[in-house]
């Protein structure tokens, strides 16, 4: 993990679980996997919160523990990695694809699970039932077999998985025992045959909805403490949030927009189907997708592309020509065989995002020269000049800004054994991959960048905050008790005008920070599935 | 018949007659006579006579001295370039005549140096006499700016020496490569507009779609924009420019050879094509387009906190 990561993750941790939680995490995240004494010793904490600390982390799935490095016997070792905090930053992009994918009922399940990391079954429904009914009207309540149905469907679609058991994976070996031996690296929730299966859970009843009054209070309590103790049959089976799924569904949606934006509508609804179709077959890491015959798409299309057989046929070969190869022909039988190239697309994405980077920072001349040595490879100072059609002083000017920026390298073949510049040749290119991850530190330096400022302008406003949040209490608290107009007023009045204008600005301004940092994570996300699919490919 | 004889032998003794009768035999072969020739002709004329008519007739510049394979051959120089040539001596000929076998490509002054074994300061006032009688000028080169090529006056200089079509006085002219740019853009991108909207079935519409590189060069030449002629390389390149720009896309297909425009069989066919995503999220923030990115941190001079970039995007 490099700096800027670990910078990101700090401030993503102390946002969310708080400074004693940032303070181990990034503890753990610069000195690896450690044990826990000496992780008390290093970060000066007690013991107590150490301890609570690294359970939230374990919760969230943050923390994984194994035994030490001497064997079974020595003290267990937590490490930390980078990724599974980062992801922190996607949380709402996840609320939303669910929002999208299973309405307000799977927003919020996944909503939960994000916010408690692991939880069972049960326990989401009661909440999310309960929270629903809240914003119902009165008398109408969230039945409890509707959130479990959602519950269900996302774990049917995979967007919900069990969490491994980690008691199943690091036994102590039983002195005796032919027992496997431990192994050294936790269990994927995959590997567990139950993984996606939704268990037999006996959970009848209604949301219940909060409540203001205070006598109603006491028999709440009374009232949850009873249903606590009921179980439910699904002890011990917790659930999480499969990012993984969730990355496969972004991904698959970046190349449908990208073939709409390329091609027309018609052909990004027919890799939709097709992308559909291949969800659950395709593995996250292959290189296209299962073949699909002509047959099976022309079958699965939505009912309301009614395009008759042949057209569709020509808007396979279309696909299959253009030079973004999103689409291969794997073979003739069925009508045609296709396949997905989801590698090369997420390549052709990377690339196009780079191409947007030098754009957008140093002017379309200079992305006419980026484009060129993409497609050239390498190319001599006078040859870039020629093709791009660029006079020779304002072109070098470009080269050097580019080679500063480290966005171009430098390639020399020297015609003599010492490399006397005068008979050496000097070719520039671009190598895709080390740009990508370069950009790809940037994006972290700049959401970090953007967090600090959205917490240095909260803090600047922090007596406006809370005079305003304090006079909010007031104004509830007085209509509660049925107040008059006058005294509202009265109070509205106790911010002036300009005060109030301050506020309007400070939360136009931290809306800006906030949607920012979600589209700088959008370029993230490309660029990481890239760089994760080209590691895959070559490793 | 005496009369004849007697005048050809009176001939024979007059240098000046000697001479008229090698001018005659030269009107009579325009490609140019051998010695063979002469001596055939004057059968009696001594060897060292002869000589003499023809060095004579090189020296007033009537006559060419051109070398083939089987020997010398004497051509009669048109008068309109004798006259041009008279008042000059010797050396100014003989550059003149090593410039103008260099034809239009030009040639250096020191390669004239070279062919003519004369030393540095001769060459350079014998050029400058030639250009003050406006009989050769100098080109720039394009290729290595402070080189100088030295050509006949009347003559184009070559591509290679002025840079082609793109090129005028030595300067490169963006602006042009620019409207032909975005002339040759329009005209692609309205063609595949035509096709989207025609709403025939896929194929169709993006065959519609493509143009060949000689429709483009004949769209660019009727607008008549350019003062140059340009061929249709030269457009070629302009929608390579294109393709770098991620604008237009091209395919080459097999053509058959005759149909207008086919090089070698090939056809390259263009199309407009739209981006393939949108300005990425990284460049929406004022860090993705900051100069000063590399020095910003917290605690710095330059960081979040403080950042103008980011206080004047925010007011924004």
């Amino acid at each position: 993990m490099t700096a800027q990561e670990v910078r990101l993750c700090g401030l993503l941790l102390h946002e969310h679980f708080g400074e004693v939680v940032e303070k181990v995490g990034t503890h753990l995240l610069r000195s690896g996997a450690q044990n826990l004494r000496t992780i008390i010793h290093e970060t000066g904490l007690s013991v107590d919160l150490v301890k609570k600390s690294l359970m939230v982390l374990v919760q969230h799935g943050a923390c994984l523990f194994s035994s030490g490095r001497k064997g079974p016997g020595s003290p267990t070792e937590y490490r930390s990695g980078c990724d599974r905090i980062l992801r922190i930053l996607r949380y709402p992009r996840y609320i939303y694809t669910a929002k999208t994918l299973y309405g307000d009922t799977g927003e919020l399940v996944v909503e939960e699970l994000l916010q408690r990391g692991h939880m069972t079954m049960s326990g989401t429904v009661k909440t999310v039932a309960d929270r629903l009914t809240q914003n119902m009207e009165e008398g109408r309540s969230m039945d409890y077999s509707e959130v479990s149905s959602a519950f269900s469907k996302l774990v049917e679609t995979h967007f919900l998985q069990r969490c491994p058991n980690p008691a199943a994976g690091a036994t102590p070996a039983a002195p005796g025992t032919p027992a496997a031996p431990a192994s050294a690296i936790p269990p994927t929730p995959e590997s567990f045959p139950d993984c996606y299966k939704v268990p037999h859970m006996t959970l009848v009843g209604r949301g219940k909805r909060q409540l203001a009054a205070e006598d109603g209070e006491d028999q709440r309590n009374a009232k949850r403490q009873k249903m606590d103790s009921e179980a439910h049959g699904d002890e011990g089976i917790y659930w999480q949030v499969n990012f993984e799924r969730f990355h496969l569904h972004f991904r698959d949606q970046a190349i449908i927009s990208a073939v709409a934006n390329k091609l027309d509508q018609t052909s990004s609804e027919i890799v939709r189907t097709m992308l559909r179709m291949s969800e659950v077959t395709t593995s996250p890491a292959a290189t296209c997708t299962k073949p699909l015959s002509a047959n099976e798409i022309f079958r699965s299309l939505p009912a309301s592309y009614n395009i008759p057989r042949p057209i569709l046929d020509q808007y396979l070969t279309l696909l299959v020509d253009d030079p973004m190869e999103f689409v291969g022909k794997a073979g003739e039988s069925g009508g045609g065989m296709y396949v997905v190239n989801l590698h090369r697309a997420l390549a052709n994405l990377a690339r196009a995002t780079l191409e947007s980077v030098v754009q957008e920072r140093f002017g379309s001349r200079s992305a006419r020269i980026f484009r060129l040595l993409l497609r050239k490879r390498h190319l001599e100072q006078k040859q870039v000049e020629d093709f791009a059609m660029i006079p020779a002083k304002e072109a070098k000017d470009m080269l050097y800004t580019l080679l500063s920026q480290n966005l171009v390298q430098l390639q020399e073949i020297p015609k003599t054994p010492d490399y006397a510049p005068s008979r050496t040749f000097y070719l520039y290119t671009v190598n895709q991959l080390p740009t990508a991850r370069m950009l790809l530190q940037n994006c972290y330096k700049t959401v970090a960048n953007l967090i600090e400022r959205r917490l240095f302008e909260s803090k600047e406003s922090k007596r406006l905050l809370e005079k305003s949040q304090r006079i909010e209490a007031i104004l509830a608290s007085l209509q509660a008790s049925g107040a008059e107009p006058e005294q509202l007023t009265e109070v509205e009045e106790m911010i002036t005008a300009p005060e109030k204008q301050q506020l309007d600005a400070l939360k136009l301004h931290i809306n800006k920070l906030d949607s920012a940092e979600n589209q700088v994570d959008e370029t993230i996300f490309l660029l990481e599935s890239y760089v994760n699919s080209t590691a895959t490919s070559t490793g | 018949m005496a009369e004849v004889k007697v005048k050809k032998e009176a001939n024979l003794s007059d240098p000046a007659e000697v001479e008229n009768r090698i001018k005659e035999l030269c009107h009579q072969f325009p490609q140019g006579i051998t010695d063979q020739v002469i001596q055939n002709d004057l059968p009696h004329l001594e060897p060292q006579q002869r000589a003499m008519a023809i060095n004579k007739l090189l020296s007033l510049g009537q006559l060419d001295l051109l070398r083939n394979s089987s020997g010398l051959l004497y051509r009669l120089k048109d008068s309109q370039s004798t006259s041009k040539m008279k008042g000059s001596d010797n050396q100014e000929k003989l550059v003149y005549q090593i410039i103008e076998d260099a034809g239009n490509k030009g040639i250096w002054s020191r390669d004239i140096r070279f062919k003519s074994n004369l030393p540095l300061t001769e060459i350079n006032k014998i050029l400058k006499n030639l250009e003050s009688k406006k009989l050769i000028k100098a080109v720039k080169s394009v290729a290595a700016s402070k080189k100088k090529v030295y050509m006949l006056y009347n003559l184009q200089p070559d591509r290679s020496v002025t840079g082609g079509a793109w090129y005028s006085d030595q300067d490169f002219e963006s602006e042009f490569v620019e409207v032909l740019n975005q002339q040759c853009f329009k005209f692609l991108q309205s063609k595949a507009e035509a096709a989207r909207d025609s709403k025939q079935s896929p194929m169709v519409q993006r065959n519609s779609s493509f143009a060949t590189s000689h429709e483009v060069w004949k769209y660019i030449c009727e607008l008549g924009i350019s003062k140059v002629d340009l061929s249709m390389d030269d457009i070629e390149t302009i929608l390579n420019t294109l393709i770098y720009d991620g604008k237009v896309e091209m395919t080459v297909i097999a053509a058959k050879e005759g149909t207008v425009g086919s090089v070698d069989g090939q056809m390259k066919l263009y199309r407009g094509v739209n981006a393939v995503i949108q300005p990425t999220g990284l460049v929406k923030t004022p860090c993705g387009l900051c100069p000063v990115f590399e020095d910003c941190h917290e605690g710095g001079e330059i960081s979040p906190s403080s950042c103008i970039y980011m206080t004047e995007w925010l007011d924004f």
